[in-house]
C-alpha cells in the first residue's frame, strides 16, 4: 500500500464518521447541521495532523496502522455521540489532542528514533509507579484522587476558579511508560532471564535475583487491584509484564508460572473482595439479581440480542439502556446498532491492527525495537480482549476502556502515542 | 525472539476468534432470546412508543387514540379518554401484559407499518400507505353510557344489539378497569392487582362468562313448542301449583310458591307472560328433549359464535342425554340445570325474535379508516343462522310483548313504544339469585325502522340481593336502553 492510498482511506474514515452523525442526526429528525462538518473537518484535521507527520519523520512506515485507528475511532466516536452528543463533542476535543500528543512524540523521535526512549527506563518506571499511585492522593488535595462507580482510578484537579475539575486516568499513560521501561530493561537482561538452572520440582526457575522485576510486576499490579479496586487494569499490566517477558526469553516458564500466578491471584481476590464475588457472580448469573447486580451484563446482553445480525439501525437503538454505554459497553452499543456485522467487523479491525502491530515487531532486527513493538501491540491486543470478553459474557466484566472507542481522554491520547511509536518502529526497520 | 513473538500473535488471535465465537452466540443465536426477555426494557419501550391508530365510535367519540410525547416528536402515548367505559371493547396494549380487545383483534390494523426494516423501506418508496389504521366501531357513545350507569356498581353484563344487521350497539361488563394504567411503563403492579382481583375485572362476562338463562330461556321452549304446531297462544295448559317430576322425588314449584293466576287451567300466553314454572315443566315434557336442544342449537347454542372477539359457547346437552330423563328435560326448559348461555347469546335470542327468526352475525367494527379518515373496509351485516320460523317469530314477538304489558316484564315498558321482553331469576348455587332481562323494540319493526335487542344480566340480584328478580333489577336497566334508542319512533 502506498501513502496516497492511506490518505484516501484516512479520509474515508472522515467520512464514514460524518456520515454516522448525519444518520444520528435523522434518527432524532435533527437533520444535517454543523455536527456534520465539525466532525468531518476534526477527523480530517487529526488524522491529517499524524498523516503529516508521518510524511516528515516516519515516511518509510507502514501505511496500514493509521487508516484501521481512524476507522476504530470513527465508529467509536459517532456511538459515543448518538448515546450523549455532549460526550461526543468532548470526545472530538480529546481527538485533536491525542493527534497533537502523536505528533509531538513523532518530533520528538526524528532524530534519534525510538532508541531516545531507552535513556529515560527509569524516569519512566518511577513515573508509571507514581502515576499509578496517583489515584490516591487524598481528596483535599487540589490535585487528588478520585472514586467513580467503586474504582479508584482517576485523578482530579481542582483549581479555583474552574467550574468543572479536569479528571483523567493516569493508569491509561502508566501502561505506556511501563511498556517502554520493560522493552528497555529485557532488551539488555533477556540473556540472564533465560537462563534457568535452577529447578523446584519438575518446573525451571530463573535466578532469584534475575526474578525480582517479575515479582515487582506482580506486586504493582496487586496494589492496584487491592488500593484502586481496578480488576482491569491490574490484570493488564500483569498480562502486558508476563507476555514481555515471554517474548524476550521464549521461556514458558513465565507464561505458565504468569498464569498461575494470575489464576492463583484471581481466586485469592474473589475469596478476599466483595467487589470481585459481585463481578463473578453477575458474569455466571446475570439474571438471578436482574435489579441487582447482574443489571450492567443483563443489558449488555439485550443489547446484543437485540442488534441481531443487521442492528437497528444508527440512532435507532435503545443503547442508552446500558449503563456504561458511552465508556466500557461501548462495544455493546455498537454491536447493537450495527448488529453482528458490525461488531465482527470492529473485531476485524482490532485483529488486523494488532496483526499489523505482530508484524511490525517480527521484522525489527533490533531487540529493544521489537520488543516495544511487541509490547505496546500485546497492550492493545489484551486491554481489547478483556473488555470485549467482559461485554459478550466470555469472562467477568474488568472494567477498562475499549481502545480508541470508549469515550474517555486519557484512553486515547495513551493508545494514539502507542500507535504513533508502532509507526515510527516501522519507519525505522525500513531504513 | 521471533517464535515467541509469533505464538503470542497466534495466542491474541485465538483469543480474538474466541470473542467472534461468543459474541456471534449472543447475538445471532441466544439473541431472540435476550431480545423477547421480557425484562428486555427495549421490547416494552418500542412497542409503547409507537403510534397506533385512533379507535372512535359510531357517533364519533374518541376512545383510543396516540398522542405525541411533548419531549420527543418520535414517541407516542396510547391513551383511552373514557378509561373503564370501553376497557372490554377496545382493551390495551401493554408491553408487560399483552394487548386485548380490539388492540389485540385489529393489531394489525391500529399498528404503523413504518419500521426500519428493508422491506418497510420498499413499501414506503412504492408509495404504500404504511400509516397506522383506524377503527369506527359500531357502540354509540350515548347508549354505552347509558348502560353503564343504569348497570351501576352491580356485578354483571348488558349487551345492545341492532337486531337487522347485528351491530352492537352497546356492550358492558362490570367490573371494569382502566386500561391507561397498563399501557405505561412500570404498570407491573397495577396489572398484577387486576390480574388477581378476586372480582375478576378483566374478564368480559358478556362473553367470556356463562349464567344459567332461568326463564329467559323459555322463549326457546315456547319456540320449540309452537313450531312442533301443536301450540297456539291460546292453547290451555293444566296450571298445577306444584309439579311433581316422574321417576323422583324431586318437584317443580313456580316462583315465590305463587299460583301463577290462580286458575285451574292457563292459557299458553298468560303462561309465558307471567313465567308458570310448572306449565313450562309440562310443556318441555310434551316438546321433547330431542326438540329443545334443536331449537336451541338452530339459536347457537353449542356453537362458536363468530364475533370479533373470542365467545364462549353457551351450551345445552345433547339429545342423547335427554332420553328417559324427564326430569331433566322439565328443568331445561325452565332454564335450569345445566343449560348455560352467555349475555351475547340471550341478546341474540331476543334480536332473532324482532328480526323475523333471522340471528345476523354480531359484530364491532362498523369501518376500517386510513390515517386521514378515509374509509378504506366497512363491514357488511351477514346472516349467521336462522332460528325460528318468520310465524314462530311473530308469535314470539307478541308472547314476548304481554310480559312487558301484563306480566313480569311491566318495569320494562316505554311509553309510546311497543317492546317486547322476558324476566329470568335464575338460583345460583350459592348467594342470591341472577337476575335476567332480555328484550327487543319496537314490535314489529319495518324494514328501515330503528330497533334495538338487550340482554341484562346482574349477578346475584345486585344491589337488590336475595329480593332480586329479573323483573325488579335486570328489566328497569333494559328499560333505560330501550327508552334512549326508541325515543321518536312510534
Amino acid at each position: 500500500m502506498t501513502r496516497p492510498a492511506e490518505a484516501s482511506l484516512l479520509t474515508a474514515a472522515a467520512i464514514v464518521a460524518a456520515f454516522g452523525v448525519a444518520l444520528v442526526n435523522f434518527a432524532r429528525d435533527d437533520g444535517v447541521d454543523a455536527q456534520v462538518a465539525l466532525t468531518f473537518g476534526v477527523f480530517a484535521m487529526a488524522f491529517g495532523a499524524m498523516y503529516w507527520a508521518t510524511e516528515r519523520w516516519a515516511s518509510r512506515s507502514t501505511p496500514l496502522l493509521f487508516p484501521l485507528v481512524a476507522l476504530l475511532t470513527a465508529v467509536g466516536f459517532i456511538e459515543v455521540y448518538r448515546i450523549d452528543p455532549g460526550l461526543g463533542s468532548d470526545q472530538r476535543w480529546w481527538l485533536l489532542a491525542s493527534a497533537g500528543a502523536a505528533v509531538l512524540v513523532l518530533w520528538w523521535l526524528r532524530d534519534e528514533g525510538v532508541a531516545l526512549l531507552r535513556r529515560y527506563r527509569y524516569l519512566f518506571l518511577v513515573g508509571a509507579i507514581g502515576l499509578l499511585l496517583m489515584p490516591l492522593l487524598p481528596e483535599s488535595w487540589p490535585l487528588h484522587g478520585a472514586e467513580i462507580n467503586g474504582s479508584r482510578l482517576w485523578v482530579r484537579l481542582d483549581l479555583p476558579g474552574t467550574p468543572d475539575a479536569a479528571s483523567f486516568q493516569p493508569g491509561e499513560v502508566a501502561k505506556l511508560l511501563v511498556v517502554a521501561f520493560l522493552a528497555s530493561f529485557l532488551a539488555e537482561r533477556h540473556q540472564t532471564l533465560r537462563v534457568m538452572q535452577r529447578k523446584i520440582g519438575p518446573v525451571h526457575v530463573p535466578e532469584p535475583r534475575q526474578a525480582v522485576p517479575v515479582l515487582i510486576a506482580f506486586g504493582m499490579a496487586f496494589v492496584v487491584l487491592i488500593y484502586q479496586r481496578d480488576l482491569g487494569a491490574s490484570l493488564l499490566l500483569f498480562a502486558v509484564f508476563v507476555t514481555m517477558l515471554y517474548a524476550a526469553t521464549g521461556r514458558h516458564s513465565y507464561l505458565a508460572g504468569g498464569g498461575f500466578l494470575a489464576i492463583g491471584g484471581g481466586v485469592a481476590a474473589w475469596l478476599a473482595f466483595d467487589h470481585v464475588q459481585v463481578r463473578v457472580s453477575a458474569w455466571l448469573h446475570p439474571f438471578d439479581d436482574f435489579l441487582g447486580t447482574g443489571y450492567q451484563v443483563a443489558q449488555s446482553l439485550f443489547a446484543l440480542g437485540s442488534g441481531s445480525l443487521t442492528g437497528s439501525g444508527l440512532g435507532i437503538g435503545r443503547p442508552d439502556l446500558i449503563p456504561a454505554a458511552a465508556t466500557d459497553y461501548v462495544f455493546a452499543a455498537v454491536a447493537e446498532e450495527t448488529g453482528l456485522a458490525g461488531s465482527m467487523a470492529v473485531l476485524a479491525g482490532f485483529a488486523l491492527l494488532v496483526g499489523v502491530g505482530m508484524g511490525v515487531a517480527i521484522h525489527s532486527r533490533d531487540l529493544f525495537r521489537k520488543l516495544l513493538a511487541a509490547g505496546l501491540t500485546l497492550t492493545l491486543g489484551i486491554q481489547t480482549f478483556l473488555i470485549i470478553a467482559g461485554v459478550v459474557r466470555l469472562l467477568p466484566v474488568t472494567g477498562i476502556a475499549l481502545p480508541f472507542m470508549s469515550y474517555g481522554g486519557s484512553s486515547l491520547l495513551a493508545n494514539m502515542v502507542a500507535v504513533a511509536l508502532l509507526v515510527r518502529i516501522s519507519h525505522e526497520e525500513r531504513t | 525472539m521471533n517464535l515467541p513473538i509469533q505464538r503470542l500473535a497466534m495466542i491474541l488471535f485465538a483469543a480474538f476468534a474466541l470473542l467472534v465465537a461468543m459474541v456471534s452466540y449472543d447475538q445471532a443465536i441466544a439473541g431472540p432470546r435476550y431480545r423477547d426477555d421480557s425484562r428486555n426494557a427495549r421490547v416494552a419501550l418500542d412497542r409503547a412508543g409507537r403510534e397506533r391508530g385512533g379507535i372512535v365510535t359510531a357517533d364519533g367519540e374518541i376512545v383510543a387514540e396516540s398522542v405525541a410525547d411533548a419531549s420527543d416528536t418520535q414517541s407516542f402515548q396510547r391513551t383511552y379518554p373514557h378509561g373503564s367505559l370501553y376497557a372490554h371493547l377496545v382493551g390495551y396494549t401493554s408491553a408487560i401484559f399483552g394487548d386485548s380487545g380490539l388492540e389485540r383483534s385489529r393489531a394489525g390494523a391500529l399498528a404503523s407499518d413504518r419500521d426500519s426494516t428493508i422491506s418497510g423501506l420498499l413499501d414506503a418508496l412504492a408509495g404504500e400507505d404504511l400509516r397506522a389504521k383506524g377503527l369506527r366501531i359500531t357502540v354509540n357513545h350515548e347508549l354505552q353510557q347509558i348502560a353503564t350507569a343504569a348497570l351501576g356498581d352491580q356485578t354483571g353484563a348488558v349487551v345492545a344489539l341492532d337486531p337487522a344487521t347485528g351491530a352492537v350497539l352497546a356492550m358492558v361488563s362490570n367490573p371494569s378497569f382502566d386500561p391507561n394504567v397498563l399501557v405505561t411503563l412500570g404498570a407491573t403492579e397495577a396489572g398484577d392487582a387486576l390480574e388477581s382481583d378476586p372480582a375478576t375485572p378483566l374478564t368480559n362476562r358478556a362473553i367470556r362468562e356463562l349464567y344459567a338463562p332461568g326463564s329467559t330461556f323459555k322463549v326457546l321452549t315456547a319456540a320449540a313448542a309452537i313450531e312442533s304446531g301443536s301450540t297456539t297462544t291460546d292453547t290451555l295448559f293444566p296450571n298445577p301449583g306444584e309439579l311433581d317430576l316422574p321417576g323422583t322425588d324431586a318437584t317443580i314449584s313456580n316462583f315465590a310458591d305463587g299460583s301463577c293466576g290462580g286458575t285451574e287451567q292457563v292459557t299458553f300466553q298468560i303462561a309465558f307472560a307471567l313465567s308458570c314454572n310448572t306449565v313450562f315443566g309440562i310443556i318441555g315434557m310434551e316438546v321433547g328433549g330431542g326438540d329443545l336442544v334443536a331449537q336451541a342449537e338452530a339459536a347457537g347454542f353449542n356453537t362458536e359464535v363468530p364475533f370479533e372477539f373470542d365467545v364462549v359457547a353457551s351450551a345445552i346437552p345433547t339429545a342423547d342425554e335427554f332420553v328417559n330423563d324427564l326430569p331433566a328435560v322439565a328443568q331445561t326448559a325452565l332454564g335450569e340445570r345445566d343449560v348455560r348461555v352467555t349475555p351475547l347469546q340471550m341478546a341474540m335470542v331476543a334480536a332473532a325474535v324482532a328480526n323475523d327468526g333471522v340471528v345476523m352475525t354480531p359484530y364491532l367494527v362498523a369501518e376500517v379508516t386510513d390515517a386521514d379518515g378515509q374509509v378504506l373496509e366497512t363491514t357488511r351485516p351477514t346472516v349467521w343462522r336462522r332460528a325460528f320460523s318468520p310465524a314462530t317469530a311473530t308469535v314470539l314477538e307478541d308472547l314476548m310483548e304481554r310480559v312487558i304489558t301484563s306480566g313480569t316484564g311491566t318495569r320494562a315498558s316505554v311509553p309510546r313504544v311497543r317492546v317486547g321482553g322476558k324476566t329470568g331469576t335464575p338460583e345460583r348455587e350459592i348467594g342470591a339469585p341472577d337476575a335476567w332481562f332480555i328484550g327487543f323494540g319496537p314490535v314489529n319493526a319495518g324494514p328501515d325502522e330503528r330497533s334495538i335487542a338487550v340482554a341484562v344480566l346482574v349477578e346475584s340480584g345486585g344491589d337488590a340481593g336475595e329480593s332480586a328478580t329479573g323483573g325488579t333489577v335486570a328489566a328497569p336497566i333494559a328499560q333505560q336502553l330501550l327508552a334512549f334508542w326508541l325515543a321518536g319512533t312510534n
